[in-house]
């Protein structure tokens, strides 16, 4: 999963243009319910089933998709 | 009407060898359960008075609740994630000298030397130990001046509320409760009381709680969960994640209990889709003044009417009639007003507020004490109650009630924020919280500032207190009498609050259930 890609579903829950690569879930309105939502979205794109505690670690489209990145190989 | 430690006792004697708690896969009968119980009554002695207890998602924290009820004490569940300052208000206002958690049963330890003297005595007058008037827990709710307030609940309240709960969920020896909720607030009650005052078995599973619902249905399938209680929030991002992955709630489901918001009638209209039609989904609705749930619905599912029965155009989504236990009211203003015997006996050491929200009023057949709830419902001519707003600025984020003044006080704490409003505006079916803040210092940053205020808040404050959004503004809108004005506020500086919107009125702002 590229980081485009997760820009992508980060701009979809947050409901936003303005994420970049580089913008965090948590300082940009998302919260706990939301992150859900990005949960299963990459959990549809990539069969990759990230948790909560992924998301508050790897807060940003390009460290989310490394953490993704990481789970598949 | 039977207690719970004797209820549960009860069916510790009639099912010793049946699994009461199933724990990531290791089951506890109620033989072994009712053991655990009675050592830790035994540990804490005879009416131990308030008693806090570090919960986690495990069998400990259920025998550390039955165990203090047993004692005769008051139980009082504190998140051990919250911040310690805010763990420490917590205990000192429920009055607890001692705290039950992983290394056992400690002292608090004091941050003012007096409080621990005034704390011994000013602990609950010890209560006979059959005394239904008895505090049996504490829960706290949102309180405006940033201070939560403790809420006592008595021992009949639970009792009263627990047995219409087993009616109303129709629990059996054979269902499966899971455990969801946050353990501290009062909807865990729900699912671990009248579950464990059945012969019913609760189930924790740790894939329940990662904030995945794929990982979540398969715990529920693997687990077998008959029944799944859940926040209204929760509720409509599962149904999300259903259409959007094109999937079936696991078969073993009958029951969905969903309360604390209002239901959206775009995700109640996804769910009927769902194959749903054999789950029964109640809506429900209630204070932690009025312990647990005082009024339930089935809006789908065996016992609920067809389609369009009340749902849709008219009013929005009913919260239902109120259970047997509850009597209620509907004050001149539109405030809903309950009564009977689920009621709190008020918030401890707050005589002032609980005047103001607990009142007595003349009735036909003596003095009836009512809570009046704040918000503001409508009945329907088939005696369904529908909420309509609050009277009040309180909010609901992700379920729970949050008093915008408590998160203005935290806001204004903080050393570079002159002064701050909290504002909650409903976009479908999701709360967003935005604060607008003011900076102490005229050469601020607004951008970095907002930042720094967002972060600073997150690790000082539990989540339901962080506000999504932080707006640095120059100034606050006034009323003409020189109050603060939230709403004002909103709409001058609220990028998506246009001038023309008249949704900002009050469809636009946080308009929910109580719970």
């Amino acid at each position: 999963m590229s980081p485009d890609d997760m820009v992508a579903i980060f701009r979809r829950v947050l409901e936003t243009d303005g994420v970049t690569a580089d913008t965090d879930f948590f300082e940009s309105g998302g919260d706990s319910l939301m992150g859900t939502r990005v949960l299963s979205a990459v959990a549809r794109a990539q069969g990759v089933e990230l948790t909560f505690d992924d998301l508050l670690v790897a807060p940003t489209p390009a460290l989310l998709a490394d953490r993704v990145a990481s789970v598949s190989r | 009407m039977v207690g719970i430690v004797p209820a549960f006792l009860e069916m510790a004697r009639t099912f010793p060898e049946k699994c009461a708690i199933e724990c990531d896969g290791r089951e506890s009968t109620y033989a072994e359960l009712a053991h655990r119980v009675r050592a830790t009554a035994r540990e804490l002695g005879t009416a131990p008075g308030p008693v806090g207890v570090l919960t986690d998602r495990s069998e400990a924290t259920v025998v550390a609740l039955l165990g203090i009820l047993a004692a005769g004490g008051v139980y009082v569940p504190v998140d051990p994630s919250f911040p310690a300052a805010r763990r420490q208000a917590l205990l000192e206002a429920a009055g607890c000298t001692r705290v039950l958690g992983p290394s056992g049963l400690v002292p608090v330890p004091t941050t003012a030397p007096d409080t621990a003297a005034d704390g011994a005595h000013r602990a609950s007058p010890a209560p006979e130990a059959g005394d239904p008037e008895a505090p049996a827990y504490t829960l706290f709710t949102s309180g405006s001046t940033g201070r939560p307030k403790p809420v006592l609940t008595p021992k009949r309240a639970i009792a009263a509320s627990v047995a219409s709960l087993r009616d109303l969920f129709a629990l059996t020896p054979a269902d499966r409760v899971l455990q969801f909720a946050s353990l501290n607030w009062d909807t865990c009650l729900e699912e671990i009381l009248p579950a464990l005052t059945t012969g019913a078995t609760l189930v924790f599973h740790e894939e329940a709680y990662t904030g995945s619902i794929p990982r979540l249905l398969r715990a529920v399938a693997a687990t077998r969960v008959t029944l799944l209680d859940l926040p209204t929030a929760f509720w409509h991002e599962l149904v999300r994640h259903l259409a959007e992955s094109d999937e079936q709630l696991p078969d073993c489901v009958r029951t969905v209990v969903i309360g604390g918001e209002a239901v959206s009638p775009a995700r109640l209209a996804e769910w009927r889709t769902r194959d749903t039609g054999r789950v029964r989904l109640v809506n429900t609705y209630g204070c932690t003044e009025t312990t647990l749930i005082t009024h339930a619905v089935d809006l789908h599912g065996p016992g609920a009417p067809g389609p369009g029965a009340w749902w849709g155009e008219h009013g929005g989504v009913p919260v239902g009639r109120p259970l047997p236990h509850v009597t209620d009211a509907i004050g001149p203003d539109g405030e809903l007003l309950v009564s009977g015997p689920a009621l709190a006996l008020g918030y401890r050491d707050l005589p002032e507020v609980t005047a103001e929200r607990f009142v007595t009023r003349q009735g036909p057949d003596g003095p009836v004490r009512w809570f009046r709830t704040g918000d503001r419902v409508a009945r329907r001519p088939d005696g369904h109650l529908v909420h309509e707003g609050r009277l009040d600025a309180e909010i609901k984020v992700r379920g729970i009630r949050v008093d915008p003044g408590e998160i203005e006080a935290h806001l204004t704490a903080h050393p570079e924020v002159g002064v701050a409003v909290v504002v909650g505006t409903r976009v479908e079916d999701r709360t967003t919280v935005t604060a607008y803040v003011v900076p102490q210092r005229a050469d601020a940053d607004d951008a970095a500032l907002a930042r720094q205020v967002l972060r600073d808040l997150r690790a000082s404050v539990p989540g339901h207190l962080v506000p999504h959004r932080v707006t640095v503004v120059p100034g606050l809108v006034h009323t003409a009498g020189g109050k603060i004005d939230r709403l004002g506020t909103h709409r001058r500086h609220s990028p998506a609050a246009a001038p023309s919107a008249p949704a900002e009125h009050r469809g636009g702002l946080t308009e929910q259930d109580n719970r």
